[in-house]
């Protein structure tokens, strides 16, 4: 069947690689100074006004939601749907991002991209229902004073375990080692070195943002203890056992968490936010400098700002919204779920996950990979 | 294509390319094809591979070879050697598993059923990948359906996924179509006569077996084998949703590097460049011994 292919490529196969590696190396070492995965704006604006390009998570919008707005405002929104900050920048820098004008980055990538130049600077006197944010979260870390981004979304990682078979149930993170015997192969963890690594660092006592060689190897070596335990990293592929039964904890969202548990209410399923502290994210609604149509943007950060929209998701789509007036509105069962709403005293002792050095960075993913391949 | 010059309705001679650009004319597209999305990125890549640590946003200036050096540092090793080893055990089960199915398609079901029966086993390829990877978690998990039936006769549960059993199950599922379709096309070509001759000459079935079918069908096992490897090598899917706790392979480090929170695409395309350079060596044992087994 090949015996005619090979013997006729052989000999073309080794005039190409000699010419080529020729050509190689000469490509190799001159073609320096273009800058990789550049963004620029479109000159042309695209699309038309009646169309709002966004780019979100898949929790954060439903066909409802949809609806309204195109009633409201006879603007048809088209959603496009990414599962990690990293994938959305690196399509937004691939030269995708100039068709969105609403973009959903968590707190550390609006801080990235603020630094990239990539975010506009938002016009206030534009916005309506700025003070219905909750104080906490008027001048947060990542983007003082909200100049970027308004916050849409805020959360907590930690437990969510079946009550039934872990009784008591886990209160911090070191209840897992503490346990490991009875959780032999019961658990997932997120497959996120930061998340995952921060959170044995918390355990020890340390920040989830070190970038202390020594404490983040104690990390590593604790995670390493843990093996046993852990039957993957994963996600969101955890759902469906979690639910079958052959996993007793996972560690997750709050988000993922919260809706899994109102969507199955005959299973005792519960949500920890560990004692020791935990990792406290936000997602936002930002509009990139390369934005089409920032009018629509503009409209559509209104529309998520008024309290009855804010209500309305959170009911439908179990996420914890910063808006004050909101959350006053919402029905009690709702506002005092602690999974969803914790109190103050364990959001103080949260910290976000902020980018660190390259160093660290590289520091991590050596430890991270060595925990996933021994 | 023979006719160096089309005569049209009225007569009158139409111009057309001289015979020998007449090839080009052909091969232009696939030229362009291959050049615009696999030479042209390979050597984007090659270029990245030669930058230290560079992300998304960073000027591009090659400097060196450490990216490569890193690869060989004490946390990567393992990982390159778990891909091999995923990959050449789901080549070999694929082999074990396709060659059986293979040979009774093609000398042992009647002509006309032959193309029903491939079509029957290249039919999962019509489904997704990903979705194929979630419906053997169903299968494997602890309660899931081998363990419901095993329980059902009574026999100990089986603590298959998130083990590297599951992965060598999701790839070798997954790529067996490949490997029969390969392995049809050369036994259909398999010169009975000769198996007669061996037959009348005293061979046992064994002995023909092994000194003429396996020797005339070595092409396709190779080939096979080949293309298999190969797609073991890239496949992300089934370590990622099948593996474990320890199941990081060179194409989930790869895309760690470039989708990760680690955002070092220099280190991405080196270890892109080193697979594609694992991968040509597999092509190029290929091509020697894959050749010579056909001229000897």
């Amino acid at each position: 069947m090949l015996s005619t292919i090979p013997s006729s490529t052989s000999l073309t196969r080794r005039q190409f690689l000699r010419a080529s590696s020729v050509a190689l190396i000469g490509f190799g070492l001159s073609g320096c100074g273009w800058t990789l995965a550049e963004v620029r704006p479109a000159t042309q604006p695209r699309g038309n006004k009646d169309e709002l390009y966004i780019y979100t998570w898949s929790s954060y919008v439903d066909d409802p939601l949809l609806e309204d707005f195109a009633t409201l405002t006879g603007i048809r929104v088209i959603p496009d749907i990414f599962n990690s900050n990293e994938t959305m920048l690196a399509s937004f820098q691939a030269g995708k991002g100039a068709i969105y004008s609403v973009i959903y980055p968590s707190d550390y990538k609006v801080a990235e991209m603020i630094e990239k130049g990539f975010l506009s600077e938002l016009d206030s006197s534009r916005l309506i229902g700025l003070d219905n944010i909750l104080p906490k979260f008027q001048n947060p870390v990542y983007d003082p004073g909200n100049r970027h981004s308004i916050p849409i979304s805020w959360g907590t990682t930690g437990l969510l375990y079946d009550a039934d078979t872990l009784n008591p149930g886990p209160e911090d993170w070191r209840y897992l080692w503490e346990n490991q015997d009875k959780l032999d192969r019961r658990i997932t963890l997120l497959d996120d070195v930061r998340e995952v690594m921060g959170a044995a660092l918390k355990s020890l006592g340390y920040s989830y943002n070190t970038t202390n060689p020594d404490e983040i190897r104690q990390a590593y070596e604790k995670l390493v203890k843990l093996k046993p335990a852990i039957t993957a990293f994963t996600t969101d592929a955890w759902k469906e056992r979690l639910l079958a039964g052959d996993l007793y904890l996972a560690m997750v969202y709050s988000a993922d968490a919260v809706r899994l548990i109102k969507e199955n209410p005959g299973l005792n399923l519960k949500y920890t936010v560990p004692k020791s502290g935990t990792s406290l994210w936000s997602d936002t609604m930002v509009i990139p400098k390369t934005a089409p149509n920032p009018d629509a943007a503009y409209a559509w950060i209104n529309f998520m700002l008024q309290p009855a929209i804010a209500v309305d998701v959170t009911e439908r789509l179990y996420f914890a919204t910063p808006n004050q007036a909101a959350y006053d509105q919402l029905p009690a069962p709702l506002r005092d779920d602690r999974s969803l709403f914790p109190p103050n005293e364990i959001i103080e002792i949260c910290e976000r996950i902020i980018p660190v050095t390259p160093e660290a960075t590289e520091l991590y993913d050596q430890y991270w990979t060595k925990l996933t391949s021994s | 294509m023979s006719n160096p010059s089309l005569t049209n309705r009225a007569g009158t001679k139409v111009a057309t390319f001289p015979k020998w650009l007449e090839p080009l004319v052909m091969l232009a597209p696939a030229g362009i094809w291959l050049s615009l999305l696999m030479v042209i990125p390979t050597l984007l890549i090659f270029q990245l591979s030669l930058v230290p640590g560079i992300r998304p946003g960073q000027v591009v200036n090659p400097s060196g070879l450490d990216n490569y050096f890193k690869i060989f540092q004490p946390g990567y090793l393992p990982v390159l050697g778990r891909s091999l080893f995923f990959s050449i055990s789901s080549t070999a089960l694929c082999l074990l598993l396709g060659f059986p199915v293979a040979y009774w398609i093609a000398l042992m079901v009647p002509k006309r059923w032959q193309n029903l029966v491939l079509l029957g086993f290249v039919l999962p390829l019509w489904t997704s990948s990903l979705l194929r990877s979630y419906a053997w978690i169903t299968i494997l998990r602890p309660t899931g359906v081998i363990n419901s039936l095993l329980k059902a006769i009574g026999i100990p549960p089986l603590d298959i996924l998130n083990r590297e059993p599951a992965v060598l199950i999701g790839m070798t599922y997954s790529l067996l179509p490949y490997m029969v379709l390969i392995l049809y096309a050369s036994l259909e070509k398999l010169d009975r006569r000769l198996l007669e001759a061996a037959a009348d000459l005293g061979a046992t079935p064994q002995q023909a077996f092994w000194k003429v079918t396996i020797p005339q069908a070595k092409s396709g096992i190779a080939a096979g084998s080949l293309l298999v490897f190969i797609a073991c090598m890239g496949d992300f899917v089934n370590p990622e949703l099948l593996g474990g706790a320890s199941s990081m392979t060179v194409a989930r480090l790869i895309y760690n590097q470039f989708l990760g929170a680690t955002q070092n695409w220099g280190f991405g395309s080196a270890l892109s460049m080193m697979l594609i350079l694992i991968v040509s060596v597999a092509i190029a044992l290929q091509v020697r011994y894959g050749d010579s087994s056909l001229r000897g």
